[in-house]
């Protein structure tokens, strides 16, 4: 297993279109370093990120929060700019993992490991959170959304690496919120079920983890609620069936997670 | 009885408290295990990775045991290594050891075992519901009374099942072992509860090969609950052959993820429990019980705890008409052992819950049912042991008050009409026999020995651990408050085989009530038969009598007789009582249980150092109330649990508030403390969900995955 260390963004570019292979970029460390050890990464070269300024920080446009990939979950809770323009997303935060892992984990990491149960993404999706991609020479910024195409698969281009996520500064404002994870315990924990909403009078903005192979927004639901006054729950039964496909494994139930979806969601609806 | 901090407060919390990985020789090397990844089957051939010298390892297989290959226990069929057959899947097969850990551990991985396989038992309903499964002792206690017909009593007959509980130490099983060969004294350091059960291995192991074996603790010991106490003789042993074999010092630590798979758990538990309950005086009139554990592939000790399961099964309840079975049944699982409780849990998991089930048919408020039935002066235990106390319902009353439970139980039945999510209280009693079951210390024979030293202090040697419960503190305070003496200048000095004499091991609550109570006892003699007021200045006024030495044995009370063969007489001599509430809310949108508070009262007698007590009590509880909310460690169909990430304890923003009390502490005797609180808390927080729901579910943990499965069959 072969470790770089590239000085600054440019040399990791450099790093990283010297590698043909597949190759991981080590920031906070808290799942590469478990996948190492279970021995699901052998080989592969590692490339350490953590300490690029560039990658780094939370800051403000006229319209926009940009943070940096390689920003900690503990940088996000104590961020006066989050907790003035997303109070909702600070909010939800709150429980994730524990203080030990708050302060490794980047919202960066959360996002390239694809995880199903990524806690971060399911909130950033429903925020229209757009994904800042960076490569040698060129940045492009796609929808979170369309990021994800599959299990651990994305929408990345060649030596393309996750520079940040960029959230407007009024994803929240004027909506009712909604966020409830579900795991073996209150905190420490994998979610089971996970599921954020946003409404207003207009529209509809949901999202769930640990439902599918990839954490989505569930549009079809999202337009039917739109699209009425008196949803029904058979209706949102039989949506809820098209658009999300729990399973049972060593933590949960696929039944027991359906049904708590569809629980969280009628919940949502009338809050 | 006065605060003293712990000992080892300090230099745990600056890092400076050595653990047993803290410890290195010149010249080590590394132990590791090549263990069964399969659950039955016949060996045929171990290859060695050939990217490898095989020469570099040093290996030990049972061709290389000089003794016997099989483990002391109480029940002798443990092998230490494997030899033809493996019986469960985590069975150590060789023993291995290298210079470079990391190289070890390649090796290890990378070595192939061809094996035939065998037809396994792996499941624990599969094993416990085949009778064809059944091995050991069946243990009977019968307590026959005529009680004419039944037709007009209410029949209740269920089942409850408990899970596999993980101990969860912190430190890792871990043993550093030596061998002098001038000597021909074989050395262990090692994280431990019993250091004298692990001479015990280390004498079998070597037969007549060594002339001595001594054994000693590591500074610290990092928890045990049980998993210290018979495993550490399995690591020990091959440890130390590997370090007879090469010649070297060797240190073996667990990972984590092994010494979860292979080390030993909490006995999965089905209890049949059948009730005759008359509807208007509400007295229990028949009670029969069968008692079932997953032993595992060996009984090792599960004998004992079979034993101590079927004398807790009928709780705190007077019976007319008695009769309970226990029995072990076997499964290709690794043994499960010892862990704080100590098959009481399991028992009072099934008698608790199933007092609220007879109340719910009767009903009637479970207080009422525990009133009535409630053993007191003039009832008898199931083997006919008297009762001598009302400390039981004295546990009983204090909880319902300081709960306010009577208010709070009329108040959520309103609640929950009108609201989603709902309110329950619970309640549930304990009681837990303090030491060793029925003759245990009689031929235990424990010893213990004081040295004053020239300067005063007084040095306590004996073989109990302190693993964190605060053992060596609390034995040192009933030593220095006894005399009067500055606790400063008293110490219990890290057991060694070859310092201290065998007071027996670090388990069965028995530590303070039987060591602590013969150390008081000896140093109030010394008092008396040197005729001092002050040590300190009788020492001074005495410099040519010390250090001197001074021991005594453990005195069987020859009144407190019990027949092993029929299960008659007096199973323990002293009881520690409890009672307990436990308060939850359960919201049905995520079926998720939310424990809100717990109350608990105990009759420990004396409390030598309330903190310690307390802080004994809030660990149990929080353990038992894991192990019924959310701890399990295998499902059907998805086998058996790897590490930390997926056998989810209770965090700190699980636990509830906790509010404790101890009555009775004048009784001169500190009684058994450290597995009381682990046994009661479970049922009362099922019957908690029962209250709130009106729906009994017989099995823990209630994750929200059975309570939705129970509530959708429902």
């Amino acid at each position: 297993m072969k470790f770089y260390k590239p000085k600054n963004l440019t040399e990791l570019f450099q790093i990283s279109e010297k590698i043909a292979g597949k190759k991981y970029f080590l920031a906070g460390g808290t799942d590469i370093n478990v996948q190492i050890k279970k021995k699901m990464i052998t080989d592969e070269p590692i490339i350490y990120i953590n300490h690029l300024e560039e990658l780094q920080g939370i800051r403000e446009t006229d319209e926009s929060i940009i943070i940096g990939s390689l920003c900690s979950y503990q940088e996000l809770l104590n961020s006066p700019l989050i907790a003035k323009y997303l109070p909702f997303f600070r909010a939800s935060l709150v429980n994730f993992a524990s203080p030990l892992l708050q302060t490794m984990a980047t919202i960066g990491g959360n996002i390239a490991n694809g995880s199903p149960t990524a806690d971060v993404t399911p909130l950033l999706l429903v925020l229209d959170a757009q994904i800042i991609l960076m490569a040698k020479s060129k940045m492009r910024h796609i929808p979170l959304r369309d990021f994800f195409t599959g299990y651990k698969q994305f929408n990345l281009k060649k030596n393309e690496i996750i520079g940040g996520v960029q959230i407007t500064k009024n994803a929240e404002t004027g909506y009712k919120t909604f966020y409830k994870k579900v795991g073996s315990r209150k905190a420490l924990t994998i979610a089971k079920v996970a599921l954020a909403g946003l409404k207003n009078s207009e529209e509809y903005k949901l999202a769930v983890g640990s439902l599918n192979e990839y954490p989505r927004r569930l549009s079809k639901i999202e337009e039917y609620l739109a699209s009425t006054n008196t949803p029904e729950s058979v209706k949102l039964e039989e949506l809820l069936k098209q658009e999300i496909t729990p399973i049972s494994d060593m933590r949960s139930d696929k039944d027991y997670r359906f049904q708590v979806c569809l629980n969280l969601l009628l919940e949502f609806i009338q809050i | 009885m006065k605060k003293v901090r712990k000992f080892d407060a300090v230099p745990k919390l600056n890092g400076s408290y050595k653990f047993l990985d803290d410890y290195t020789r010149p010249n080590l090397l590394y132990g590791g295990f090549l263990y069964a990844k399969f659950h039955h089957g016949k060996l045929k051939q171990i290859k060695f990775p050939k990217k490898f010298s095989k020469d570099e390892f040093t290996i030990v297989s049972y061709k290389d045991i000089l003794g016997e290959n099989i483990v002391p226990e109480p029940e002798n069929d443990q092998p230490f290594l494997v030899e033809q057959e493996v019986m469960h899947y985590g069975q150590i097969i060789l023993g291995i050891a290298h210079p470079n850990k990391k190289k070890l551990k390649q090796f290890i991985d990378n070595i192939e075992v061809e094996y035939e396989e065998m037809p396994a038992i792996t499941d624990i309903e599969e094993c416990l519901s085949d009778e064809n499964n059944v091995f050991g002792r069946v243990l009977e206690i019968k307590h026959p009374a005529e009680i004419g017909n039944t037709s007009h009593l209410i029949h209740t007959k269920r089942i409850y099942r408990t899970p596999h509980q993980e101990q969860a130490y912190l430190e890792t099983q871990a043993m550093l072992a030596e061998y002098d060969k001038e000597k021909k004294e074989i050395f262990v350091l090692g994280t431990m509860q019993c250091p004298f059960f692990v001479k015990s291995a280390l004498d079998a192991i070597f037969g007549d090969t060594i002339h001595n074996s001594v054994v000693e603790t590591s500074e610290g010991i990092g928890g045990g609950f049980g998993g210290k106490e018979d495993f550490p003789n399995i690591i020990a042993g091959i440890t130390a052959l590997l370090a007879y074999k090469s010649g070297r010092p060797v240190k073996t630590v667990l990972d984590r993820e092994d010494d979860i798979q292979i080390t030993t758990k909490r006995h999965p538990s089905r209890v049949e429990v059948e009730s005759y309950t008359d509807p208007i005086t509400h007295k229990i009139r028949k009670l029969n019980i069968d008692y079932r554990l997953d032993a595992g592939a060996f009984q090792t000790l599960s004998p004992v705890v079979l034993s101590r399961g079927v004398l807790h099964a009928s709780s705190g309840y007077a019976v007319e008409d008695c009769y309970i079975k226990g029995r072990l049944f076997r499964s290709n699982t690794p043994s499960n052992g010892a862990f704080r409780g100590f098959g009481a849990p399991q028992a009072l998991f099934a008698i608790e819950s199933h007092i609220d089930n007879v109340a719910a048919q009767l009903g009637i408020d479970p207080y009422t049912l525990r009133k009535k039935n409630i053993l007191k002066i003039g009832k008898e235990f199931p083997t006919s042991q008297p009762i001598i106390e009302n400390h039981l319902e004295d546990c009983l009353e204090k909880v319902i008050e300081i709960s306010d439970y009577h208010e709070k139980y009329r108040e959520y039945k309103q609640w929950n009409l009108e609201h989603k999510v709902k309110k329950g209280i619970g309640l549930s009693l304990g009681l837990h026999g303090g030491g060793y079951t029925g003759n245990g210390e009689k031929i235990l024979n424990s010893k213990i020995k004081l040295v004053i030293e020239k300067n005063a202090d007084i040095n306590i040697y004996v073989a109990n651990t302190d693993m964190g419960q605060g053992a060596h503190t609390t034995l040192a305070q009933m030593v220095d408050e006894a005399i009067e003496h500055p606790h400063n200048k008293t110490r219990v000095v890290i057991p060694n085989t070859n310092k201290a004499p065998n007071s027996g091991p670090t388990v069965a609550s028995r530590t303070i009530y039987i060591v602590g109570n013969m150390l008081r006892n000896l140093i109030k003699e010394v008092k008396k038969e040197l005729g001092f007021d002050n040590l300190e200045t009788y020492v001074k006024a005495h410099q040519a009598d010390f250090p001197r030495e001074f021991r005594s044995l453990f005195k069987p009370d020859p009144q407190a007789i019990f027949d092993d063969e029929t299960y008659k007489g007096v199973a323990y001599k002293d009881y520690s009582w409890a009672a307990c509430v436990v308060e939850i809310t359960y919201d049905p949108t995520t079926y998720e249980i939310n424990l809100e508070k717990c109350w608990n009262v105990l009759d420990i007698g004396e409390t030598v150092n309330p903190e310690i007590a307390r802080g004994q009590v809030e660990g149990g509880v929080v353990q038992a109330l894991g192990w019924g909310l959310s701890e399990f460690f295998y499902k059907k169909g998805f086998g058996r649990k790897q590490g930390f990430t997926d056998y989810t304890m209770l965090t700190s923003r699980d636990i509830p508030e906790l509010n404790i009390e101890f009555i009775h502490t004048d009784n001169p005797i500190p009684k058994g403390l450290g597995e009381i609180p682990m046994d009661y808390p479970a049922p009362a927080l099922r019957n908690a969900f029962l209250n709130a729901t009106g729906v009994g579910i017989d099995e823990i943990p209630l994750t929200p995955e059975k309570i939705f499965a129970n509530l959708e069959e429902k």
